[in-house]
């Protein structure tokens, strides 16, 4: 599922978030986002201005207080759970900041598992075109290896693979190279530049490397739970 | 190949997921499956111990009598004011049951006949029986007088097998078979004569053929056919017809029957037994209660160890929802996970509690009665039957205290989970 380059993959208008608890937590205060199919768009700003907060609500994590979240063209809040599930299986990738591989499954079934939770199987030509991700990401020796066993550079370019399992058209990555040294961040930030280059998939980073989200097609920065563009 | 090959491909997924689960969970999964299989284990043997003290009690009681017994119905009173012709107004009149006596039945041929119609019906003998005293010179003691065919009464009241000196089967017209008591208090053994006098007065001095020994009752005392008719003075007629079925269970349902065929009065065994067959009830719902009990017990300790499970895979399911898993393949997950230890349960459980009943079942009891033979001392009983619904049972409960925690698992926010 190769998206259009130029077509609108995400849209946002108004979008607002408030954690209700004992005193209600407003996080975002409306927030207004386009992207486009093959962009790579960085998002930066202080911890707990709501970052994590709004790619929790574009991956449909998270339901919106308020505005309206449209993702692929779908209107998110007029999905079911099991709706939400298949937006997320078949039209958003997560990298997380921790790899979250599951530990039972070897490197390449972690990478195959979003196929398998889509259909049940995955065809052998599933299964090589994974095989052929793995190993262009310098993982080819590591295939048959529990997680545990793996660097944390491993384990996270890993993660990238099972991101693009099913060939999203949105990638959302929350600061996918926080726990790695900066070498091994420098490695994943390229890889998925490559990926969004190559496959035409929409990229949004949050990150707090200045460096990395200055390589981005578009900067933008969350402050005071309101978006605004930095170049 | 993978146990999960087996799975449907839908499902094959999650069937995976299970498998890694409870091999990833070592020892935690393996007491689970022994929570599960003592549960399996306790109902086993709980029911192996009742059911088998009911077989052989049953047994004990219903192998040596008849299942059925046909007769002429006694004559009731009828009150005064109920005969026929007598007149009205105030009458005072005092009704008394008429002494014990059996009546004869002369179409006893045809009653046979009928009876062997029945289902469930396996053999009918026709028989008399009476009161009378044996004795040997001076003081005679009461006895119990049955003339009835060998063979046939043999299939009724056995008594070849708890012979201890003697036969039975053979008999001649002029022989006895005594109990041991009997023989005892007349000081007499097989090969000598005893006179037996019945009630009707006449005497008859046959030779003791055999003696057995049942280890309950005294005083019995059996004869042919012939002789027994000769001794109650009743011609050709019998005054009882005994009947042994195939399903004591089944024995109102005979009694019934030949009551409305016969238009006699038939009683089945259980209700000579009352007493007995609600003692049998509530030993069955005993068991019944106790296995329940225990495996509402194991389903809670059950129910707590998946729980706790999820807990800890709350990460995971966190992810597997990031990446699309949906609710039904999360629940589905963790009910495989309970349907594996239900079954890896059960299956030790019930192969365990074959063990230990089988072992218990080989100590014997010492012998008590002269001409007896050593039995179990748990008259435990395997019935493949019960050993199938303790592991449906234990499957069926670990799979509801799964559901709890497959429920809660799939109900959780992903971003929660992860967090």
């Amino acid at each position: 599922m190769i998206a259009l380059p130029g077509k609108l993959v995400i849209e946002t208008v108004g979008l607002k978030k408030t954690y209700q608890g004992k005193l209600p937590t407003p996080v975002l205060f409306g927030i207004d986002l386009r992207v486009v199919a093959g962009e790579f768009v960085s998002i930066i700003g202080q911890s707990g201005s709501g970052k994590s907060t709004l790619l929790n609500i574009l991956g449909a994590l998270d339901v919106p207080s308020e505005g309206l979240v449209k993702i692929d063209g779908v209107d998110i809040s007029t999905l079911t759970d099991d709706g939400l599930a298949v937006l997320r299986s078949e039209v958003v990738g997560f990298v997380f900041q921790a790899h979250f591989l599951l530990e039972e499954l070897t490197c390449l079934e972690n990478a195959v598992l979003p196929i398998i939770i889509r259909k049940g199987s995955a065809t052998q030509e599933e299964v090589e075109w994974i095989h052929g991700l793995l190993v262009r990401v310098g993982l080819g020796g590591q295939l048959h290896k529990s997680p545990d066993t793996m660097s944390g550079g491993e384990n996270q370019r890993c993660a990238i693979v099972r991101a693009l399992a099913n060939r999203p058209r949105i990638v959302l990555a929350d600061e996918p190279t926080g726990n790695l040294d900066s070498h091994s961040g420098e490695e994943v930030f390229q890889l998925m530049r490559q990926m969004s280059a190559e496959i035409g998939i929409a990229f949004v980073m949050v990150t707090h490397d200045e460096r990395l989200a200055h390589a981005a097609d578009r900067i933008l920065m969350i402050e005071d739970g309101l978006m605004r563009s930095i170049e | 190949m993978t146990i999960t090959t087996f799975l449907p491909r839908q499902i094959r997924f999650e069937g995976q997921l299970a498998w890694r689960h409870l091999r990833s969970g070592g020892g935690q999964t393996w007491l689970t499956i022994a929570a599960v299989a003592s549960g399996v284990i306790i109902v086993i043997f709980i029911m192996g111990l009742i059911f088998g003290l009911q077989r052989k009690f049953t047994a004990l009681l219903t192998d040596a009598i008849p299942h059925v017994t046909v007769q002429v119905p006694e004559g009731k009173p009828i009150p005064y004011a109920d005969l026929p012709g007598s007149r009205p107004g105030p009458t005072s009149s005092r009704s008394e049951m008429q002494a014990p006596q059996r009546k004869n039945i002369d179409d006893w041929r045809t009653v046979l006949s009928i009876a062997d119609t029945i289902p469930n019906v396996r053999t009918v003998s026709p028989a008399v029986a009476g009161q009378g005293f044996a004795s040997k010179g001076a003081n005679p003691v009461g006895v119990s007088l049955t003339g009835a065919d060998p063979a046939q009464q043999e299939l009724i009241t056995p008594v070849t097998r708890n012979l201890i000196a003697g036969h039975y089967i053979g008999l001649a017209a002029d022989e006895v078979v005594i109990d041991y008591e009997l023989a005892k208090d007349l000081n007499v053994g097989v090969g000598d004569r005893i006179r037996i006098t019945s009630i009707s007065g006449i005497p008859e001095p046959p030779r003791i053929a055999g003696i057995y020994s049942k280890g309950q009752g005294r005083g019995s005392a059996y004869v042919t056919l012939r002789t027994g008719q000769s001794m109650l003075g009743i011609g050709n007629s019998v005054n009882v017809v005994y009947v042994k079925v195939y399903d004591i269970y089944g024995a109102d349902a005979v009694a019934e029957r030949l009551a409305v065929l016969l238009d006699c009065e038939a009683k089945s065994w259980s209700s000579e037994f009352p007493n007995f067959v609600t003692s049998l009830q509530a030993q069955a719902a005993s068991a019944y209660l106790i296995s329940g009990f225990t495996l509402i017990a194991s389903s809670f300790a059950i129910a707590s160890v998946l729980i706790v499970s999820v807990q800890r895979k709350a990460k995971q399911i966190g992810i597997l929802k990031s990446i699309g898993a949906r609710k039904n393949q999360i629940l589905l997950v963790f009910l495989l996970e309970g349907l594996g230890i239900a079954v890896a349960g059960s299956v030790m459980g019930a192969i365990a509690g074959i063990a230990v009943v089988y072992l218990l079942s080989l100590p014997k009891q010492a012998v008590t009665r002269v001409g007896g033979v050593p039995e179990s001392l748990f008259p435990l009983m395997l019935d493949p039957l019960y050993i199938l619904a303790a592991m449906g049972a234990a499957t069926l409960a670990t799979l509801l205290a799964a559901l709890l925690p497959a429920r809660s698992a799939a109900k959780m926010n992903p971003v929660d989970a992860m967090r």
